[in-house]
């Protein structure tokens, strides 16, 4: 058996009208420890609010936010996956099939950068980024809309040789620059070091890891937990009207690079689309989240 | 915890004043809504020219909503709505909170400095909904009641509707001038050397 071009558009499209409708397990149970903790009554209403909408889109089979963002799929090929299609034409293809039949449908979000018009479409759409995982049978691809909401407070800045003072810095002076505006509590993805594209893609794909697993390098899970301590301690709160939950987790990822050091900081609002599944070679789907 | 306070749309300039930052409410009556960066524009040019917008906007609850609508048989209908990014309007907003004298204006994200000064000469408030809202948002209209400037994207054409029970919206800046955004901005700002004194002490123990 084999995937097919149709295997992979039919998945695609079901990953992103999922991440529309579904906020992820984990970050319901974060949300939902974070109003347990939470002492501000405002935040704890606000937190309390957004498990109801998560549970109404699910129930109601609403879409959560109306920003149903870009499709962003990152695509993971397994090396012993049998498959014999041409996959990104196959993704394009999908998103061009939801765009026709998703009910209800979307608003245009897809922007030309360069004349600002706004329709379904566009160059270089969907984003995929595509890499290997050694042995594996399956190609696994992971579908998390992005919009403008938590995308435009993604921040990089190069450095040289610096201490984990500089960097921590600079990464809270990313927070404090976002504030309110990124639907908190929100998600920090952080990339350290490798290149200056390498690294932005690092700390996007931090931001896929399960809240409430620890990274298991020690040296990054010790700066993930001085970061969440005190992004929380900003105040800013739930919907940035003030609280105790800024920041639902912290993920970091590193790569070594040359002397020049470059540090990524994104975000994804809490609802934190995400979606994941693996084909494998038989056709059959599994879907992880 | 006490229930959030229902007010009645359009806002009087007595609610508008009472309302406290922090405070809850619920909304019941008439709002307009849109998206667009187009759409604020286009009132302004209207404004310049001395047009009035298709919609009266005069101490309207003007929100920054996302929403899909589309004609059916019976009209226009509303599929669902979400609160957007307000401080992308910020330049927009302070001329338009004054000449309409807005009694309510909101989304999420907060306005600057600017629209709060604006709001406090009128009398007006911005209230915060939550942003990944849609499905509580929308449960809340009643009925369209007009869908202006239909040449737009549909998020951001100036739509009109009756809602009940819309929120809970917290007050984020008051008619007094009072900025929950500025006051956490300016706590995070000066709360920074300590939480980096902090941050060096737990590294110093890892």
């Amino acid at each position: 058996m084999t995937i097919h071009d149709a295997d992979i558009t039919k998945l695609t499209e079901d990953l992103y009208s999922w991440a529309l409708r579904k906020v992820p397990d984990d970050t319901k149970a974060a949300l939902s420890a974070a109003r347990e903790r939470e002492t501000n009554e405002t935040a704890r209403r606000t937190l309390n609010m957004m498990l109801t909408s998560a549970r109404a889109a699910e129930e109601k089979d609403r879409f959560v936010c109306s920003d149903s963002g870009v499709p962003v799929y990152f695509v993971r090929i397994g090396t012993r996956a049998k498959w014999d299609a041409n996959i990104k034409s196959a993704i394009r293809a999908g998103f061009e099939h939801l765009v026709e039949t998703i009910e209800p449908p979307l608003l245009k979000h897809v922007t030309n950068p360069l004349t600002l018009e706004r329709g379904y479409a566009g160059k270089d759409m969907p984003i995929v980024t595509y890499d290997l995982i050694e042995d594996a049978d399956y190609i696994e691809i992971v579908c998390s809309p992005k919009a403008l909401g938590s995308g435009r407070w993604a921040a990089m800045e190069l450095f040289t040789f610096p201490t984990m003072e500089t960097i921590e810095t600079f990464i809270l002076d990313v927070a404090i620059k976002a504030g309110s505006q990124h639907c908190p509590p929100v998600i920090m993805g952080i990339g350290i070091g490798g290149t200056f594209d390498y690294c932005a893609k690092m700390a996007k794909e931090a931001t896929l890891r399960a809240l409430g697993t620890v990274n298991e390098d020690p040296l990054l899970a010790g700066l993930e937990g001085r970061v969440f301590d005190a992004v929380n301690a900003l105040g800013f709160g739930p919907m940035g009207t003030g609280g105790d939950t800024t920041v639902l987790g912290v993920h970091a990822n590193y790569a070594a690079g040359h002397g020049f050091t470059p540090v990524a900081v994104c975000f994804n609002c809490w609802i934190n689309r995400r979606t994941r599944a693996r084909i494998y070679s038989d056709g059959t789907v599994e879907r992880l989240e | 915890m006490t229930a959030p306070r229902n007010l009645m749309l359009p806002m009087s300039r007595e609610d508008a004043l009472s309302l406290k930052l922090g405070e809850m409410v619920t909304l019941d009556g008439p709002i307009v809504v849109t998206a667009g960066i187009p759409t604020h524009q286009r009132i302004l040019d209207g404004i310049h020219k001395g047009e009035a917008p298709p919609i009266d906007l005069n101490h309207a609850a003007f929100f920054h909503l996302g929403s899909y609508s589309q004609e059916g048989p019976d009209g226009f209908e509303v599929l669902y709505m979400n609160p957007t990014t307000s401080t992308r309007f910020n330049t927009m907003m302070p001329e338009i909170i004054r000449k309409f004298e807005l009694r309510c204006v909101g989304g999420k994200g907060g306005l600057d400095a600017g629209c709060a000064e604006a709001l406090q000469d009128v009398g007006g408030v911005y209230l915060s909904f939550l942003g990944g809202g849609a499905p509580l948002i929308s449960a809340s209209i009643k009925r369209i009641i007009k869908v202006a400037w239909e040449d737009m994207l549909s998020h951001y054409r100036l739509v009109t509707m009756e809602v009940s029970g819309l929120g809970p919206l917290t007050v984020a800046i008051d008619a007094h001038g009072n900025s929950l955004y500025d006051q956490l901005a300016d706590g995070a700002q000066s709360k920074r050397q300590q939480i980096l004194d902090r941050m060096a002490e737990a590294r110093g123990k890892a």
